[in-house]
This record gives C-alpha cells, sequence and structure tokens, in this order.
C-alpha cells in the first residue's frame, strides 16, 4: 500500500509544481500583457494613489499639479488654455491627452523603477510621481498664445541651437482643468480643441522652397543665373501660375526666394532633377519619424507614400513650390527652419528639459544632439541671404523688427476645395547668428505676409527681449 | 503583539479583540498540547495548518472584516473540535466500526440538501436555518472517507486481486464492488442533482485515488479516465452555467466584463502581483473579484504578496498533504493508513482544483480553499479530519518498533 500512497504522493507534488508554472506564467511572462488588458482597471485604481508628479516651465513656472482637496486629488492647470493641447488633460472619467498622456509613466513615478524602488513602493502606499521640467518658457508661450488668439492654427517656436521648443501654441485650446464638466461642449466645437494643430498635416506652399533650395543646390545649378519670370509657365501641359499671375521679371535665386517666384523654382527644381528633390527631402525629414516626446506625423510628398521613388513630371513641378500632394505639420516646418538657421543642422526636438523624483533629485536631463543635416554651412548660408532678401525685400517684409535682422519665407498654401490660403510663416533671428526659430501657421489666414507675419514677428521680438534680459 | 496594537488603538470594542485573544490563546495551547497529552504524533501537522489559518484570516480582515469578525469564530470553533475530537476519540479505529452508518449519513446529509436546501451561485448545496448558512457536503466528506477507509480495509484483498476473471482481468464480484459503486453513484448522482459540481469531481477524484491507493491496481485509475470524460461531457450538456465556465476558461477576454468577469479579475489581480506583490492592502483584487473572501481568495493572496507569497501558500499545503501520507506510511492499521491518506488527498485535491481553477488551468468550480477562504461548515469540516489524523499520527508512535506486531490495538 505504501508503494500506492507514494505514487499518488507524487502525482500531488506534480500537480502542485504544475500549478506554480502556471503562476509563473501569469506573475512574469504576462504580467504586461495583462495589465495592458482593456477590461483591466487596475492601472487606473493604481494612478488614483498616485499622486502625479508637476509640470513646469523652463523658469519653474507651475503649468500643472495635483492638490490635495477635501475631495481628493485635483489636478490644476494654473496657466489655463495657454498650455493646451500640448499638455493634455488626466481624468479617470476620459482617460488622458497630450503630455499628460505620453508622460505618464515618468508622471507616475513608474516608468523603469529599479528593483530597490519597487521594493519601497509595495509598502508606500502614498506615493508621489516625478517632476517634469519642461523646455517652454511660459513667457514666450504666453506672447505665442495672445498673438494667435481668435484664429485656428499654430505656432511653434525652437532654439536652433539645441533642439530646445520654447512654445508651442495650438489653437482652438480648451481649460484642461474644467474638461469633465466641459466635455461635450469641447467635442463639439469646430476646428477640435483637443487636436494639437503644430502636430497636423497642411499643405506647405511657398515654404517648402526652403527644401527645394536645397535640391537645387545640390545638383549643381548656377544660382547668380537670371530667370525672367513672365507671371507663368506651362510645364508639360500644365500651367503654373504665380500669386495673383504677377510678373517678377529677371530674377537670380535670391530674388526668387524674396518675391516668392512659383516658375523659378518649378522651373529649377526640375532642372535639379527628382532624385535631387526627394534626396533633400529625405534629408529634411520627410518621410521620417521625428524622434520627440510626443507623436508628430510623418510628413509626406504623396497621399499614398511619404517618400516615393519617383515623382510624375507635373505633380513634381507642383512639389516644387508646395503643393501638389505636399503635406507637412508646422512642428516640422519649425526644425526644417531651425535647420537653416542652425548652419543646415536640425538638432533633435526636446520638450522636456529634466526629470525631477519625489526628492528633486534630477532623474533625466535632455542631451542636445543632431537629427539631421540636409545642407553644408554654405547652402544654408544661401538659404539665409535670400531669406533675409525676403523679409527686407519682398514677400516677409511684415515680419521686420528693429534692432535685429530676421530671415524670413512666407506661404500662402492652397489648402484644396474652397476656403482662403493657408497663413505660412517661417523665420528666424538674428540672421547672423540665430537664437530662435519660428513656425507660424493660420489656417484659411490669406496671405503669409498679411495673418501670420505679424504673429512670428511678436514672438520673435519678445524671444530677443527675454534673451537680451538674461544677458 | 497584535493585541497590543488593537488595544493601543482603542478597537478592543471591535469584537476582533476577544476573538483574537481567544484564537492566540488557542494556538499559545496548540504549542502546549504536546506537552499536556503527550502528545507524540506528527508535529509539523498542526502549526503549518494554523500558519495558513493565519494567513487566510490576516487576508479575510484585508477584504472584509465583518466576515473576518465571524472567520475568527470558527476559527476558535474549529481549533476547540481539533482539540476535542483528539481527546474524546482515543481511538480511532471505532469510527471504523459504523461503516455502513457513515455512508449512509452522507446520502442523508446530500439528500436533505437536495430537498430542503437553498440556491446560491447556481448551486442547491446549502442548508438555512436560524439565519445561518451551513455546507452539509463538508461534512460529507468527513462522513464519505471514513466509509472509504472502513469498506476498503475491510476489502482490500478482494479489490485487488479480484474473484471473477473477465479477459485478462480478474475483477471483484458485485457483492465486494457493490456498497463502493452503490455509494459512489449516489453520492456523485446528488451532487451532480445539487449542481455542486467541483464538489462532485473532488469527490470523484478522492474515490478514484483512494481505491488505487488502498488497491495499487492502475486498472482502477485508468477506467476513471473514460468516467470523467463521459461525465464531464454529460455536464457539459445538461448545464447551463457548466458551458459557460468552459467558454469563459478557453477564452475569458471575449467577455471579459460579462460571464468571464470572475475568472479575469482573477488573472489580472495574479499578474498584477509579479515577484513582489503589491503589498498587503495595496491589491486592487480585493475590490474587483467577486467571491475575494472564499474561492478567490488566493488570487488576492497572489496579488498582495507576489510570486513569492503565494508559492508560501502552495508550500503550505503541499506540507500538509505530504506529511498526511507520511501519517499515512507509517499509520499502525490498514483502516488509519487508509484514512490518513484519503484526507491528504482531500485535502491536496481541493486545493489543486480551486487553485487550478483562479489560474485558469482548468475551469473554474466554486471551491473554498481549505482553512483559508471564509466558511463556518468547510473550517469545521477540515478540522474534524485533522482532529483524526492527529489521533492516528499518535496511535503511531507506540507502534512497531516497542509494541509486537498483532497487539498493538490493547496497547493504547
Amino acid at each position: 500500500m505504501n508503494n500506492g500512497i507514494r505514487k499518488i504522493a507524487l502525482i500531488m507534488v506534480f500537480s502542485f509544481v504544475f500549478l506554480s508554472l502556471g503562476l509563473v506564467y501569469w506573475q512574469v511572462v504576462k504580467a504586461d500583457e495583462m495589465l495592458d488588458n482593456p477590461a483591466n482597471r487596475r492601472a487606473i485604481y493604481l494612478e488614483e494613489r498616485i499622486t502625479r508628479g508637476g509640470i513646469f516651465d523652463r523658469n519653474g513656472v507651475v503649468l500643472a499639479k495635483t492638490e490635495q482637496t477635501a475631495d481628493g486629488k485635483v489636478r490644476t492647470y494654473p496657466q489655463g488654455e495657454m498650455f493646451e493641447p500640448l499638455l493634455g488633460y488626466a481624468t479617470v472619467k476620459y482617460g488622458s491627452a497630450g503630455l499628460e498622456a505620453t508622460e505618464a509613466e515618468t508622471l507616475l513615478g513608474m516608468k523603469n523603477p529599479s528593483i530597490l524602488r519597487r521594493i519601497q513602493n509595495a509598502f508606500e502606499l502614498q506615493r508621489t510621481g516625478n517632476d517634469l521640467i519642461l523646455t517652454l518658457d511660459s513667457r514666450l508661450q504666453e506672447t505665442a498664445y495672445q498673438s494667435l488668439q481668435g484664429k485656428t492654427g499654430a505656432v511653434v517656436a525652437i532654439d536652433p541651437q539645441n533642439g530646445d521648443v520654447l512654445a508651442l501654441v495650438s489653437q482652438p485650446s480648451y481649460d484642461a482643468g474644467a474638461i469633465e464638466q466641459d466635455w461635450d461642449e469641447i467635442i463639439a466645437e469646430a476646428d477640435s480643441p483637443l487636436v494639437n494643430h503644430a502636430f497636423s498635416l497642411f499643405p506647405p506652399g511657398s515654404i517648402m522652397k526652403v527644401v527645394t533650395s536645397a535640391a537645387i543646390f545640390q545638383a549643381g545649378l548656377d544660382t547668380t543665373e537670371l530667370y525672367d519670370c513672365e507671371g507663368s509657365t506651362v510645364i508639360n501641359g500644365q500651367t503654373i501660375q504665380e500669386q495673383n499671375d504677377k510678373a517678377h521679371g529677371w530674377v537670380n535665386y535670391d530674388l526668387a526666394l524674396a518675391y516668392s517666384c512659383n516658375t523659378y523654382f518649378a522651373q529649377y527644381g526640375i532642372k535639379a532633377g527628382v532624385n535631387h528633390f526627394l534626396e533633400a527631402v529625405s534629408n529634411f525629414g520627410f518621410g521620417r519619424d521625428i524622434p520627440f516626446d510626443q507623436y508628430v506625423p510623418i510628413s509626406s510628398i504623396t497621399r499614398d507614400d511619404p517618400l516615393p521613388e519617383n515623382l510624375s513630371l507635373n505633380l513634381f513641378a507642383e512639389s516644387t513650390f508646395g503643393q501638389g500632394q505636399v503635406m507637412v505639420s508646422p512642428f516640422h516646418m519649425a526644425l526644417i527652419t531651425a535647420g537653416v538657421a542652425n548652419d543646415g543642422k536640425i538638432m533633435v526636438p526636446h520638450l522636456i528639459d529634466s526629470v525631477l523624483d519625489s526628492k528633486q533629485n534630477s532623474i533625466y536631463r535632455r542631451t542636445p544632439e543632431v537629427w539631421l543635416t540636409p545642407l553644408s554651412k554654405e547652402e544654408a548660408e544661401k538659404i539665409t541671404s535670400g531669406m533675409v532678401l525676403a523679409v527686407n525685400k519682398g514677400t516677409a517684409s511684415p515680419g521686420a523688427i528693429s534692432g535685429a535682422q530676421i530671415a524670413a519665407k512666407t506661404g500662402s498654401a492652397e489648402p484644396g476645395g474652397d476656403g482662403d490660403t493657408h497663413a505660412w510663416y517661417i523665420a528666424f533671428a538674428p540672421a547672423e547668428n540665430p537664437e530662435i526659430a519660428v513656425a507660424v501657421l493660420v489656417e484659411h489666414g490669406g496671405t503669409g505676409g498679411g495673418a501670420a507675419a505679424p504673429i512670428a514677428k511678436a514672438v520673435i521680438e519678445k524671444a530677443l527681449e527675454l534673451k537680451e534680459g538674461e544677458n | 503583539m497584535g493585541l497590543g496594537v488593537l488595544k493601543l488603538d482603542d478597537m478592543t470594542e471591535s469584537g476582533f479583540f476577544l476573538q483574537g485573544a481567544v484564537f492566540s490563546f488557542l494556538i499559545l495551547a496548540g504549542a502546549l498540547f504536546e506537552i499536556f497529552f503527550c502528545y507524540q504524533g506528527d508535529p509539523y501537522l498542526l502549526p503549518v495548518v494554523q500558519t495558513i489559518l493565519a494567513i487566510g484570516l490576516v487576508f479575510l480582515t484585508r477584504i472584509n472584516p465583518a466576515l473576518a469578525a465571524d472567520q475568527f469564530i470558527w476559527a476558535n470553533l474549529g481549533l476547540i473540535i481539533y482539540y476535542a475530537v483528539f481527546l474524546i476519540l482515543r481511538d480511532y479505529r471505532k469510527l471504523g466500526e459504523y461503516q455502513y452508518l457513515w455512508g449512509m449519513l452522507a446520502l442523508l446529509m446530500l439528500l436533505l440538501t437536495l430537498i430542503f436546501g437553498t440556491t446560491i451561485n447556481g448551486a442547491t448545496s446549502w442548508f438555512r436555518f436560524a439565519g445561518m448558512g451551513f455546507q452539509p457536503e463538508e461534512l460529507v466528506k468527513v462522513a464519505l472517507l471514513l466509509f472509504l477507509a472502513s469498506y476498503l480495509s475491510d476489502n482490500k484483498e478482494l479489490l485487488r486481486f479480484g474473484t471473477i476473471q473477465v479477459g485478462k482481468f480478474s475483477l471483484p464480484d458485485a457483492k465486494t464492488m457493490g456498497p463502493f459503486v452503490f455509494i459512489g453513484v449516489f453520492v456523485l448522482g446528488l451532487l451532480g442533482a445539487q449542481k455542486s459540481l467541483g464538489t462532485a469531481l473532488v469527490f470523484f477524484l478522492l474515490m478514484v485515488f483512494i481505491l488505487y491507493v488502498a488497491t495499487e491496481r492502475l486498472l482502477y485509475l485508468v477506467v476513471s479516465v473514460p468516467l470523467v470524460m463521459v461525465t464531464g461531457a454529460a455536464g457539459y450538456i445538461l448545464f447551463d452555467h457548466v458551458r459557460v465556465r468552459v467558454a469563459t476558461w478557453i477564452n475569458p477576454w471575449l467577455d471579459a466584463s460579462g460571464g468571464a468577469y470572475q475568472i479575469s479579475q482573477s488573472i489580472f489581480a495574479i499578474s498584477g502581483g509579479r515577484l513582489l506583490g503589491t503589498g498587503l492592502g495595496n491589491g486592487i483584487g480585493a475590490y474587483q473579484i467577486p467571491n475575494a473572501d472564499t474561492d478567490f481568495i488566493f488570487s488576492v493572496i497572489a496579488e498582495e504578496i507576489g510570486f513569492i507569497g503565494a508559492m508560501a501558500v502552495i508550500s503550505l499545503f503541499i506540507i500538509v498533504v505530504m506529511r498526511c501520507f507520511c501519517v499515512s506510511t507509517r499509520a499502525v492499521d490498514r483502516f488509519g493508513q487508509i484514512l490518513a491518506a484519503g484526507i491528504g488527498i482531500l485535502i491536496g485535491v481541493e486545493a489543486l482544483i480551486i487553485l487550478a481553477g483562479v489560474t485558469k488551468m482548468l475551469p473554474l468550480t466554486g471551491l473554498p480553499l481549505p482553512w483559508m477562504s471564509y466558511g463556518g461548515s468547510s473550517m469545521v469540516g477540515h478540522f474534524l479530519l485533522l482532529g483524526i489524523l492527529a489521533g492516528i499520527s499518535h496511535s503511531s508512535a507506540f507502534s512497531v518498533s516497542q509494541i509486537p506486531i498483532g497487539k498493538q490495538a490493547d496497547a493504547l
């Protein structure tokens, strides 16, 4: 009988061992997957126990913080609408969006905790997450926000030398502190306040000529050569028109950029060849993921393929001056501008300056690094001189400021269908030693010089004034 | 020490204090038990069970303090029953004399439950009187074990070697096999009619394994496999809730907020615990899983003290089961041997089925985890068995080495 008992005992032990393998499966192998299961509310309930870290601008101004009140924790946004929708919101009812969503793990202190930290967490009921210090400057943000108010569009200001995002405004906006009460109104509002327009795609129009310039240079074309602009030209049966059919007369590259001459860029772009053009747009980041903390859609040359192998002649001609099917986000446009400003090197953009844990120890700090190098220093200087001419003699003149030389380019992009053109303005200043690069988009605002330039001007003036104050 | 904290926190009114004090006293008594009553049996069983009991009480207090206050009473009652059984039942062998009484008692209890019982969670397994719920099937386990052990010790040889030759196999005759099959079919049939399918599975495995232990004939194990399949299929076809259980077992994520709510919440809790657990009191499962205080207490444990804690609990059960088998191999007589093995099989099978259920390794069947889940009937039943086991173990201490074989019975 002892033999039988031993066998049954063996069966039992094996069953228990098998059972513990089940535990290993769930608690080790599948643990992350189960936490992501939509029916699992665990993450939300756990979150309620953790005090979300604060969000601050580069000077320590509070942008978001969690306050303990009698009814529990309340997330407040002292700056109101100014930083929305970039900052986003974090609610139990509607989930989260913006930085509050993408940086949730950091703010809640759940990102890659050390073993020691995990053991501490196990015994600590009330916990505080990490604080985020952003690269944004709330004073510059305020200027950008005020200038764009009442319009639809976006303003992005970047420090070209290190990729710091100094201001990022999208209009319309909303008050994240009142998101739960106003939810239905906010989602019903026109032009979607919840969508960050700086991270949405638009046709760039003439600001694309900055990118096309690179193709012209890199094909080795003579930019001093004169071209007679007659107000329109026919390429492969398709008529390319100037804005208001204006004939610019004899122009070289600098003047063509200054006057924003469509026919020059179409003719010279085609002369440079589709391969040089596609290489140039690729070098500027079209068809590439932007290495950024926030999701930015890929800028694209055609609807079907962000970076096609080839282009039909007609589509190529339109693409050279930013029409056709070219789509780009204001954020990417600001990066392109910053690249021209920074001797042809586009820095990796940063929104998060540093992360501090609950005891104010720094656990992350950004480091400047180069993302792309679409231009050589000489090529960047050539474009800069064209953009300076555009401010001093050309279409970009409404953006000129006293006391500093700015370099700029306008764009008035046909949105397709009815409605006014999208007004674009990209600029950097001071032209000789750039400290700020700006991209402004006013949707259906009309001309770049009319609607977008004053906003860029205000932002650049404020930025230079702040720099002056620091020095 | 815990009592001191309660005193300091001015919680002496809460009802926990008195019960906690009694509980502590009874645990202490357990420690002195060996000395006072010259207990010579297995020294590990009681402390390990008390550990399981204490962990269960801690988690119940955390999940539902009101229930925990009740559970303290049951735990205290259980411990008293354990000591009482050991003291009163000087010779467990007398239990074996009432073979058919136990069998009939088991059937009667089940029959009465089926007729007069209350249905809770789909199973008609509850008796309600004076506002208290009681599950007779927990006592049926005791009665059935006693019947099986005495029946098998009487008929071991006949069952083992058989008297009728059928082809290659020599099978026992109808008269020998009759009572076993009769009781088995009726017990399982009645449980099936009550829709207590988890308990039916436990009883079935218990009978098969204990038969194997007594006879060491693989034939009985082999025959049981198609039997399980046929009855499982029948259950699947006959009962709606079995079909739901199987469907949610195969894919709980399809209907995670509906029919599969229990199992998916259990899995979420277990996987949320990871290696070290969320810490006691930090888990979400205690509020989210239905029946966290009974069938799913293990999921809460696995979440809050993690893989390490859950493995510790599993190990405690392995120790209890293995000690039962140890007692069995050392028992002085055949009845005690089979009975002790049966108790081990019962506890092991119960723990395995419910643990495999909450970890989605088997379809879910509602069963309490012995000594851990909330429930008075289960507590009383299992302490009865533990008391009997202590008796068997104690008797075997004065055995073979000192007393000539054949006179062991007289020696006690």
